[in-house]
């Protein structure tokens, strides 16, 4: 008897098993289906070329943006940044201080020394103190002493983040009690990325959504074991490459590598993975604006890659002169890292300062429009 | 009483071909009695104009009663037979010129050789064909004043509005000259111009270069479209285009290097000269083919930009082309590839590859004495390069027997001492009776 209903019982187990198997595989069939119309787009570039940049403004360009908790959860990242980058010049000045033959320019006044000492100590701490009005004064004198303006003028031997003049400039709002980060606060916060962030999103097209799907995947910018989990992104729609111009003449953090050559390395090994073989690419020339203020100041040959560059004008027409041959260079490069039968590949560049969100939502549209014609070709319809 | 339709509409009624007259209609649209009445006084007056306008018109869809049937052209001076048919004056005093003495087209005897002249034909003749031009001088003031319009809506509008307003645009440049003139006195070039930026959408873009071609541009305008990022434009919708906008590209690329103010550097961009390779192997567009091809000449005239188009590796991708290609765009391949063989790396680039010779032997005594002339300097170039790897290659191919067809052909001097030095190279390595028989004359004619 019991048997009998062991077995009755163990029949109808088998068949709810049965029934949710058949289930999670139409799933699996559905989900799969669904994938397949996601376009896949994936930011690779070294590090600080921009990438997070674009990621954020993509999210608040297409996506609900950020809300009050994501926007507070900046606040310890906005912080630390001004804190590190405090202590980047004032040891910074102190170093340059010791190595320069005029070293007056470098020393700090007494007073100051001290809330540099103060200061510096911070930084190094892995914990920052919130950042309160009594310090944010404090860093604003400092920041004013002669000496931490000179070393600023020669920022490209240290590590100066780029948000340094913008956080600073606006100290006294972000020291406040109740402060809330602006999105713009939030675009140049710096913090490293680690492992690959997502987000999924539809375009939006003269307020009417349009039916794409795009998934934009950023990875980590730091030298580390691309080889291995680069094929991973196989069958891609478009690599998003940012590369940021301005740094023709800063180095690496790690080593004495100019940084505009890690770039075209990065690049020109980007272009010859078997796996971006059909892969659209797109090349944002990043921090534009940063590179107008300093090719006028710093010639482009001191970057080694662009040794044969001669000045042909001055003022606004060289900036674009300039411009005009970095971008044949990036585009020499590409046809030479490419083999004959990937030449079809689509591949653009554009010009771009991912701090503007009006100027990221313009260029998305022209990558948008370029994808979207792609497919057509493809789908033979062109 | 058969019906007349204005051209407007499409319906033919009754059989054959078309166009019928309706009285009642005829009446209304003043077609009778309407602007070209009048006796014989305004007669000559009449035919000078209508021959004028019937130039002008130059319309596909005359009412077939207006057509001389032996030119089957529209009747200046319409004569009837005794056999009630209506002839060109002129055409029917040819026809019996010849002897004929029968109706073209009834094929009856003529038993009467008079001419009368058909001036009720005559009159409907001028008639329609005055109204006609009326209206067409019409649309072509309005085509004008809505150029100007449209001009001035576009600097106001954007997004899918500025589209529209393009397309309009472009279609009313393309028929008729004078929104042509509207847009390039009202400084149309430079606004249209000013569209083409980092930032141009396709859509706009391919409008803006499809408008831009039917104008007249003069030098300061071309040298405005040859900024960087204007070029860059071009090259995208050359690189991404539809065929159509494709060939809008090339035709504009052409206008814009034909200056005196040009320089090479300004289109010096791989982008461009990858997407032109790729128009010249389209296959499923052929019609791409010699507009590429004659602008891939006219870069390849310039020497700075010979570099580029061998870095992008068209030498062979040109080599391999050929066999395929109509004569005309032969001789322009052929141009290209002498160009490119004046430089080391094209002579490198050339040799490389492997269907240069053949292709080039095939090509001698073939086509005309233009291709004769390429090939040959061609194979001169290559040759001269690896004296002895080439002519054997060259030998194997038949060059022998084509260049004494060459020598004793009745081409200038110039070719046939080409000829007898490149036959001289290649047979340094034979024997004279091994040379002789590679000369057989069966291999190589086809």
């Amino acid at each position: 008897m019991g048997s009998v209903c062991c077995t009755q019982q163990h029949r109808r187990a088998d068949s709810d098993e049965i029934e949710q198997t058949a289930e999670i595989e139409d799933r699996i069939e559905r989900e799969s289906k669904a994938e397949e119309h996601i376009q896949k787009l994936l930011l690779l570039g070294s590090s600080d070329s921009g990438k997070s940049t674009i990621f954020k403004q993509i999210k608040l360009l297409f996506q609900n943006g950020f809300d009050d908790a994501e926007l507070k959860n900046y606040i310890p990242v906005i912080h630390a940044n001004i804190y590190q980058t405090i202590k980047i010049l004032f040891d910074g000045s102190k170093e340059l201080s010791q190595s320069f033959s005029d070293r007056s320019r470098f020393h700090v006044s007494d007073e100051n020394k001290e809330i540099g000492e103060r200061l510096s100590e911070i930084g190094s701490r892995l914990e920052f103190p919130y950042l309160t009005s009594e310090i944010a004064d404090e860093i604003e004198t400092l920041w004013q002493d002669s000496a931490i303006q000179e070393t600023l003028s020669c920022c490209n031997k240290l590590q100066v983040p780029d948000c340094a003049h913008y956080y600073i400039e606006n100290l006294q709002r972000l020291s406040n009690p109740g402060y809330i980060p602006t999105k713009e606060d939030v675009l140049y916060a710096r913090v490293q990325t680690t492992g690959v962030v997502e987000i999924q999103f539809s375009p939006v097209r003269e307020n009417k959504r349009s039916g794409e799907v795009y998934r934009l995947f950023d990875v980590g910018g730091q030298r580390n074991e691309k080889r291995k989990w680069i094929h991973l992104f196989e069958g891609v729609t478009a690599v998003i490459f940012c590369a940021a111009i301005n740094e023709y003449d800063q180095t690496l953090l790690e080593n004495e590598t100019n940084r505009l050559m890690e770039t075209k390395e990065l690049f020109e090994w980007v272009l010859k993975q078997p796996c971006f073989e059909k892969t659209s690419f797109m090349l944002f020339l990043n921090k534009f604006d940063l590179f107008e203020e300093k090719v006028l100041k710093v010639p482009l040959n001191v970057c080694e890659w662009f040794q044969d560059y001669q000045p042909a004008s001055s003022g606004k027409q060289e900036i674009e002169h300039a411009y005009e041959f970095v971008k044949k260079k990036f585009e020499e490069l590409y046809f030479r890292s490419t083999s004959p039968d990937c030449v079809d590949r689509v591949f653009k560049i554009y010009r771009t300062n991912a701090l503007d969100q009006k100027l990221v939502k313009k260029t998305f549209k022209l990558v948008h429009e370029t994808l979207r014609r792609r497919n057509l070709f493809e789908a033979g319809l062109l | 009483m058969p019906m007349f339709q204005p051209s407007k509409k499409n319906g033919f009624l009754g059989g054959g071909d078309g166009r019928v007259l309706d009285l009642d209609t005829a009446v209304k649209d003043g077609v009778l009695g309407g602007v070209g009445g009048g006796g014989l006084g305004t007669g000559v007056l009449e035919k000078l104009d209508l021959n004028k306008m019937i130039e002008e018109l130059n319309l596909s869809t005359v009412p077939s009663v207006f057509i001389c049937p032996i030119s089957l052209e529209p009747m200046t001076d319409p004569v009837t037979l005794c056999t009630g048919q209506t002839y060109e004056k002129s055409n029917i005093l040819k026809w019996l010129g010849m002897g004929h003495y029968t109706c073209p087209t009834t094929m009856q005897e003529l038993w009467d050789d008079m001419l009368t002249p058909n001036n009720t034909l005559y009159q409907l003749i001028c008639t329609w064909f005055s109204q006609q031009y009326v209206q067409m001088k019409k649309r072509s003031e309005n085509a004008q004043g809505r150029a100007s319009e449209l001009l001035s809506t576009l600097k106001r509008v954007k997004g899918q509005a500025r589209i529209q307003t393009l397309k309009e645009l472009q279609q009313l440049v393309s028929n008729h000259s004078t929104a042509r003139t509207a847009v390039v006195d009202e400084g149309g070039v430079a606004l249209l111009s000013s569209l083409l930026g980092p930032f141009t959408s396709y859509a706009v873009g391919s409008e803006v270069i499809a408008t831009l071609v039917n104008l007249t541009l003069c030098s300061e305008s071309k040298a405005n479209l040859m900024q960087p990022s204007k070029v860059s434009a071009v090259v995208d919708v050359l690189n991404e285009g539809s065929i159509d906008a494709k060939l809008n590209c090339v035709r504009l690329i052409e206008t814009l290097m034909d200056d005196k103010g040009f320089r090479a550097e300004s289109i010096s961009s791989h982008s461009l000269l990858v997407a032109l390779m790729r128009l010249i192997r389209d296959k499923r567009h052929p019609n791409g083919h010699l507009p590429g091809l004659a602008l891939l000449k006219s870069i390849s005239i310039h020497n700075e930009l010979r570099t580029l188009i061998l870095n992008i590796g068209a030498a062979p991708q040109l080599v391999e082309l050929v066999p395929f290609l109509n004569p005309e765009c032969i001789e322009l391949a052929l141009f290209t590839l002498e160009a490119l063989s004046s430089t080391s790396q094209g002579k490198q680039a050339l040799k490389d590859c492997p269907k240069t010779i053949p292709t080039m032997v095939k090509l001698l005594m073939r086509i005309s004495e233009i291709c004769i002339a390429h090939a040959l300097s061609i194979l001169l170039s290559v040759c001269k390069l690896a004296p002895e790897e080439c002519s054997l290659v060259a030998v194997e191919a038949g060059i022998a027997a084509k260049l004494l067809l060459v020598i004793q052909s009745g081409c200038n001097q110039i070719l046939k001492q080409q000829a007898a030095e490149l036959l001289k190279l290649c047979s340094l390595n034979y024997s004279d009776t091994m040379f002789l028989s590679k000369c057989k004359l069966t291999r190589t004619i086809h």
